[in-house]
């Protein structure tokens, strides 16, 4: 990496005050290649897991991202819209259980074509909640790496088994209290929705632009105790659970013994 | 550092129009017949910004329980509102005939392709979380933070106003940089073609080689999208637009960065191939 030299001590032009320190290197950054090495290690243990993530590639490009399906049984209260009878909003009070093993087929249209009757069928087999008023929606999990803030970012989308997509505002109240509060307090911090970089479809994310804030204490005691740290594993364990996406600790436990060379390469 | 002379090029891009005539989709359930709107699009705006004279119009025309979120078409193509709409016009309709002829919906919201802007303030978020990324890639976002609230909304107040000065005033400060630099950290740029899924390119690229000279946007196509140029004695295939003009491939990056971006920041290049008559 070329860093432009603005190390010349004292002698700053005083014309941008703000650009003074822009150079100076921080460890708590993520380039594409580590970001590569961390998604291949993720992968590796999930295989062994078997928790369901992938690296997808979109035809044509030299990107990737770390994907991951799961249904998620969330507890709602139905709340019919004025406009339209079919169509009732879904509030979501909290996750009731999340189905870890259900690798249900990424694309939602199959579940409103007519031949879907196996689909359904399938679906059935997924255990049932508990709770009366509660029911099932797709939620499909992007880890793509921004090149501005050197950082992985989160992408996710939601649908009910209909197939219908989940509107942000439905999303917000999927989100625990605990969280949807601090959240809210600065919306360009928290939940939107924008376009996938790589896919060009809207998706909601979390906005990256706090993560070098979170990460660098991480990374610092990491340093400071000489252990490696999987960055992509750690961020998505502590961003991951906003949005009902969880970490299991087994990830964690063999890790940094686990011999790198392996079949499922993400580059 | 912007020279005087400049400030011209400034203007020109801030007030560039594209004439468009607005139809009503033809399977929109309506009372009456509902007549094209014609409207001078700001290049640099945001169409769900400025189109609410459009939707007032035509609900005049329609029954309101047939009223879904609005959303604009172009030859089978969902507009998205979120992309500045010059670029949408230069990546999709440079090579048609003026007025650009838009289709107004109601109804089949394609939520698959176009994102949801019930509100202004989702656009005013899109557009501050634009400014906040390409200030991360020009000056490690420490002008965007040091920015007060006030400053913030003036940018945006100036955009959604149209008030030139307004905006410059406080945008001038996103577009200095030292001059030992010779230029930002990085260019925010990004790179649209309408093939493949990827919406655009969008990596780091600074301004000036390392040897010091300074990159033209030829050393950018070269390594982001080497097709778009033309080879010694091929035929040119591909027009690179910026704000509708096809800019010297000679020109330095980083004057075409302050010059020629949009109030996001960000210098958005499309490229398409040359129309064939």
């Amino acid at each position: 990496m070329i860093v432009i030299g603005s190390e010349s001590r004292g002698s700053v032009p005083n014309t941008s005050p703000n650009v003074r320190d822009m150079a100076q290197v921080s460890c708590c950054q993520l380039d594409e290649e580590e970001f590569r090495k961390c998604c291949l290690q993720l992968l590796q243990r999930s295989e062994e897991l078997r928790d369901g993530w992938s690296w997808q590639q979109p035809q044509g490009s030299e990107d990737g991202y770390l994907k991951k399906t799961t249904l998620r049984c969330v507890s709602v209260t139905s709340k019919r819209s004025k406009k339209n009878q079919q169509d009732s909003a879904l509030l979501i009070d909290s996750d009731c259980r999340q189905n870890q093993s259900a690798h249900v087929s990424a694309a939602p249209e199959e579940a409103t074509d007519d031949a879907d009757d196996e689909d359904v069928a399938d679906d059935a087999d997924v255990p049932a909640c508990s709770a009366c008023e509660s029911s099932f929606l797709q939620f499909e999990y992007h880890v793509v790496f921004s090149c501005s803030y050197s950082s992985p970012v989160l992408y996710f989308r939601a649908f009910t088994l209909e197939g219908r997509s989940l509107t942000l505002e439905e999303v917000w109240s999927s989100i625990h209290p605990n969280f949807r509060l601090h959240l809210q307090e600065n919306p360009l911090n928290a939940v939107s929705q924008q376009e996938h970089p790589l896919l060009g479809q809207p998706f909601f994310l979390l906005h990256p632009c706090r993560t070098e804030e979170f990460m660098k204490p991480l990374l610092q005691m990491a340093q400071q105790h000489h252990r490696s740290v999987n960055y992509v594993l750690s961020w998505l364990s502590i961003i991951g659970p906003v949005v009902g996406l969880h970490v299991p600790l087994q990830y964690f436990s063999t890790v940094c013994v686990k011999d790198p060379a392996s079949s499922s390469n993400p580059g | 550092m912007i020279m005087n002379n400049d400030k011209d090029v400034l203007r020109d891009v801030w007030f560039g129009r594209i004439p468009s005539c607005f139809t009503l989709n033809s399977d929109e359930v309506t009372e009456r017949e509902a007549e094209p709107y014609y409207l001078m699009l700001p290049r640099v705006s945001y169409l769900t910004l400025v189109t609410d004279k459009v939707k007032k119009h035509f609900l005049k025309a329609m029954r309101t329980d047939e009223v879904e979120e609005m959303w604009f078409e172009y030859e089978g193509t969902p507009l998205k509102w979120h992309y500045p709409i010059g670029v949408l016009f230069d990546l999709h309709a440079s090579a048609s005939a003026l007025p650009w002829s838009i289709i107004v919906h109601f109804k089949s919201f394609p939520d698959r392709d176009l994102l949801h802007c019930p509100t202004n303030s989702v656009i005013e978020a899109h557009f501050m979380s634009s400014i906040k990324e390409a200030d991360v890639l020009k000056h490690k976002s420490q002008v965007v933070n040091d920015m007060q609230k006030k400053d913030h909304k003036q940018l945006w107040m100036g955009l959604q106003n149209d008030k030139f000065d307004q905006f410059w005033a406080m945008n001038r400060k996103l577009m200095e940089y030292s001059t030992e630099e010779g230029g930002f950290r990085y260019i925010p740029f990004r790179i649209y073609q309408t093939t493949g899924d990827k919406p655009f390119i969008q990596k780091l690229f600074r301004p000036v080689s390392p040897q010091g000279n300074p990159h033209t946007l030829c050393d950018l196509l070269k390594e982001m999208y080497p097709a778009a140029l033309t080879n010694d004695g091929e035929q040119k295939r591909y027009q690179v637009l910026i704000h509708g003009i096809e800019p010297l491939l000679e020109t330095p990056l980083q004057w075409l960065s302050e010059h020629l971006s949009h109030p996001d920041n960000f210098l958005h290049i499309c490229i398409v191939p040359v129309p064939t008559d």
